[in-house]
């Protein structure tokens, strides 16, 4: 130690802000931060980089004190730390701005950026009494450093989407306002939603946080990392895979990191089915504002479209408005040849629609009931009155056998199978249906084992070979080249590429780099 | 709504404020409208016996009740949760004062120690609920559909099989009526307890992070409220409420009865409703249930007074509840996919 210490500041200077040590954490048998350490030093910005599903996610949770961590140590200014609840994180002088709006959209903006401190110590509220003109007058200045125009006493409900990214910026911010500790600011895809010049106000003011914190960034877009970044990080499979400063690293090997390895040949596609069969269902125009803009998509029998693009891309929202489970601002669907007016999911269910949604347990299956009973539930085209038994029950074994799935007894309540096999069972209620022509498979693969999820697999290109059409939102990149016969690639609600895989033979890395 | 209420003072982004200003006024002139229409019409149709002195004294008497017991519904409904068991409370609470004064029963005379401890009962069990509530994970509805009728049982033991207990003629029990400043003791009691609500929802920490859970549990979880402590919170402030409307509605009965609060769930639920404060939680506030309790309370009153049979009115009072529900969500419907 060769400079003085400052007296307010007992910790030498080349103690890091952040130190992590061998932290893991797992969600029943999937793990989702294995075995990390890093250190991210004082008054630097570094970028934090991977593929979906890469950990980034929970590491960042674990770091907010919204998970804690099965095993390691998290050392903040070189003292161990341990956050059971957000604001111990926050007491620690950690500051986050989350990938999902956390804002109270009934209470007004300076209430909102007071909210952590609220809970706590804060003049403005002190004894539990608010003072209303001090709070707006805290908030307004809070405002004016992030260079936003927005009257702190609106609500946020009323205000638009770019004001209240920026209201959730500020409100990271604070942190340096309420605790001793040097802030660690840290930002989680916060330019999503900004338009060109906000994001740039946004990038000036990162650089200003450095000089009295850290900031850990998760990009929105690659580029971004590399122009706001000192240092990147990146994480694959939940694992760290490389931590290079930033001028060492090109976008291109950025991207290699990230996926892995150089895209493998995408395996050969029967290219000879009739590229020439009726459109099942076309899409043209479809937008819904904050989601999705001016789509357009076909999908014909015996095919099947791949759609890819990262969080906030719009396709989820995109393929739940072509089941009819949400609603659309304007463009138009058609299904087999027929405009469609009105358009519901008990309609798209009668039609021959079937959705698997990435929510199995909400959305997708109703745990109460036995298996063999979520295997008859959808109603598709043949309504009877009366369920069968016998009959419900010889269905269930068929399909049990078809599926291996386990344990084979279908009067097992559903939600006692493992997610695998609930997924399998929820298939097999699409499958079964004899008039089935479009399957949605939002993430179908999500938390399965690789065996479970080949079996899936199978039985999805056993029904597209059947004629069925197919629309695939996949887990991974890798996914959707193996399945998919058209890619198409999405970035901020706009579709950026399309592939015919009969014609083009893409690689992972042509995917990505339309993706961010 | 406190900011919306506040006063416009002249600063940068009062542009882009004036939209949700107006549309938030506008609402509320929609249910301020439907109270004067209904004067305007029941004055047409009683001339001379609507708008007396006489008859808005009877008027404020009878909102005191429901006001005194909204004030609580309407913090536990920002929640997003309900409060069922008010009759209950209120049974409980008023049959514990009444033995605990000065009655024809007992010798037992605590004077105003009484309504303290009857409220203090009331707030007893809505900690019951509350704890009920969150650390068991009981929905709010079933929890306090217990609690109405457990505070029922208690009413009924309490009042045993003996004589009923009389209060006494006297101060006490004429206090209620008691014109002070031209207006009814009951109705500057509703006043104060309505105005400790405003206060509660606009100035304190409690009030603001009720409308936060109301919004959204998770976010409000996230953002560092102790969601568990505030909802408990509330319903001991509700179960207050409710003790010390059935303490007041005993003193106008005269004596101790289980079934002190009757018809007052109904009438506050609605009133909370059609005032406009969402059954989801997080929108609402004192004033505007302030004013559907009025309007139920003048609507009732009038329909007396024109010599409607009371069969018919609470058919009425029904269907302007689901009016105004119909009306409230209207601009909604097509978001709400799900209602359950």
């Amino acid at each position: 130690m060769t400079k003085a210490l400052r007296e307010d500041t007992p910790v030498p200077a080349d103690v890091p802000a952040l130190k992590l040590t061998n932290i893991s954490k797992s969600f029943g048998p999937v793990t989702a931060v294995d075995n990390v350490s890093l250190e991210i030093p004082r008054n630097q910005v570094i970028g934090l980089i991977g593929e979906n599903g890469a950990g980034k996610s929970t590491l960042l949770k674990i770091l907010t004190g919204l998970h804690e961590p099965d095993s390691g140590v998290m050392e903040v200014a070189g003292s161990p730390v341990r956050f059971r609840r957000p604001q111990d994180a926050a007491a620690a002088g950690f500051g986050v701005v989350h990938q999902e709006q956390s804002l109270l959209t009934n209470l007004s903006v300076a209430e909102n950026i007071a909210m952590n401190a609220l809970s706590s110590k804060d003049n403005a509220t002190k004894g539990g009494w608010y003072r209303w003109g001090q709070l707006n007058r805290e908030a307004e200045t809070i405002l004016a450093k992030v260079g936003a125009k927005i009257d702190p006493r609106s609500i946020v409900g009323d205000i638009s989407f770019v004001d209240r990214q920026m209201v959730e910026i500020a409100r990271a911010l604070r942190v340096d306002e309420l605790t001793n500790a040097t802030p660690i600011v840290i930002l989680d895809e916060p330019t999503s939603v900004l338009e060109r010049d906000e994001t740039a106000i946004l990038e000036r003011e990162i650089k200003l946080l450095k000089n009295i914190g850290s900031v850990v960034f998760v990009p929105h877009r690659l580029d971004e990392v590399l122009r706001i970044c000192d240092r990147i990080i990146v994480m694959r499979h939940g694992k760290v895979v490389a931590d290079r400063p930033t001028g060492d690293v090109t976008e291109d090997e950025l991207f290699q990191l990230m996926i892995g390895h150089a895209a493998r040949a995408s395996k050969s596609h029967a290219a000879e089915r009739d590229g020439a069969v009726e459109p099942l269902m076309q899409v043209s125009g479809l937008t819904r504002k904050g989601e999705y803009k001016n789509v357009d998509l076909t999908v014909r029998p015996g095919h099947c479209v791949a759609i890819v693009g990262t969080l906030g891309s719009g396709r989820e929202s995109l393929v739940r408005a072509m089941f009819g489970a949400e609603p659309f601002d304007s463009g138009s669907l058609s299904y087999r040849g027929k405009q469609l007016g009105s358009w519901s999911a008990a309609q798209a269910t009668r039609s021959g629609i079937a959705y698997v949604p990435a929510e199995r347990k909400t959305e997708g299956m109703v745990g109460g009931m036995t298996a063999a009973e979520n295997l008859v539930l959808a109603r598709t085209g043949k309504s009877g009155l009366l369920v069968n038994k016998r009959k419900q029950k010889k269905l269930a074994q068929e399909w049990f056998g078809k599926l291996d799935t386990r344990p084979n007894n279908p009067s097992l309540h559903l939600s006692r199978f493992s997610g695998g096999n609930q997924q399998k069972v929820v298939m097999a209620k699409w499958l079964q249906s004899e008039t089935l022509q479009l399957m949605i498979l939002d993430h179908p693969l999500r938390g399965l084992d690789p065996g479970a999820a080949e079996t899936v697999n199978d039985q999805i290109r056993a029904a597209r070979d059947g004629g069925t059409a197919v629309i695939l939102l996949a887990d991974t990149l890798e996914e959707a080249l193996d399945m998919g016969d058209d890619i198409l690639v999405m970035r901020d609600g706009e579709v950026t590429a399309r592939f015919d895989l009969s014609v083009d033979t893409p690689t992972s890395l042509d995917l990505l780099e339309k993706m961010v | 709504m406190t900011v919306g209420n506040q006063v416009l003072t002249a600063s940068p982004g009062e542009t882009q404020r004036t939209p949700s200003r107006r549309r938030f006024e506008y609402k509320r002139l929609g249910e301020l409208g439907a109270l004067v229409a209904l004067i305007l019409v029941f004055t047409l149709l009683n001339p001379g016996a609507f708008l007396t002195m006489l008859n808005v004294r009877t008027i404020l008497d009878q909102a005191a009740i429901p006001l005194v017991v909204g004030v609580g519904a309407t913090l536990v409904v920002l929640m997003g949760s309900i409060d069922l068991s008010v009759e209950g409370v209120m049974g409980a609470a008023g049959m514990t004062f009444v033995l605990l004064s000065a009655n024809s029963r007992d010798t037992m005379d605590l004077g105003l120690w009484a309504i303290v401890i009857a409220v203090g009962l009331g707030a007893f069990l809505g900690l019951c609920s509350g704890l009920i509530h969150t650390l068991l994970k009981v929905p709010s509805f079933i929890v306090t559909l217990g609690m109405w009728f457990v505070g029922l049982g208690l009413a009924t033991v309490l009042f045993g099989t003996d004589q009923i207990p009389f209060l006494p003629d006297g101060d006490l029990k004429a206090w209620p009526n008691t014109l002070t400043l031209g207006l009814p003791n009951s109705a500057w009691l509703a006043a104060v307890v309505v105005l400790l609500g405003v206060v509660v929802t606009r100035f304190t920490r409690l009030g603001r992070f009720t409308y936060a859970v109301g919004n959204n549990e998770e976010v409000a979880r996230s953002n560092g409220i102790p969601v568990g402590r505030q909802k408990i919170l509330i319903f001991v402030v509700a179960g207050g409420c409710s003790a010390l409307a059935g303490v007041l509605a005993s003193l106008r009965l005269g004596a101790g009865s289980a079934t002190v609060g009757i018809g007052i769930l109904f009438l506050t639920i609605a009133a909370v409703v059609i005032g406009g404060t969402s059954l989801g939680g997080g929108k609402g506030g004192m004033m505007r249930t302030t004013l559907g309790v009025i309007l139920l309370t003048v609507l009732n009153n009038g329909l007396i007074l024109s010599g409607v049979s009371s069969n018919i009115q609470s058919g009425v009072s029904g269907a302007v509840l689901i009016v105004a529900i119909l009306a409230a969500a209207w601009p909604l419907r097509s978001r709400l996919r799900i209602v359950k």
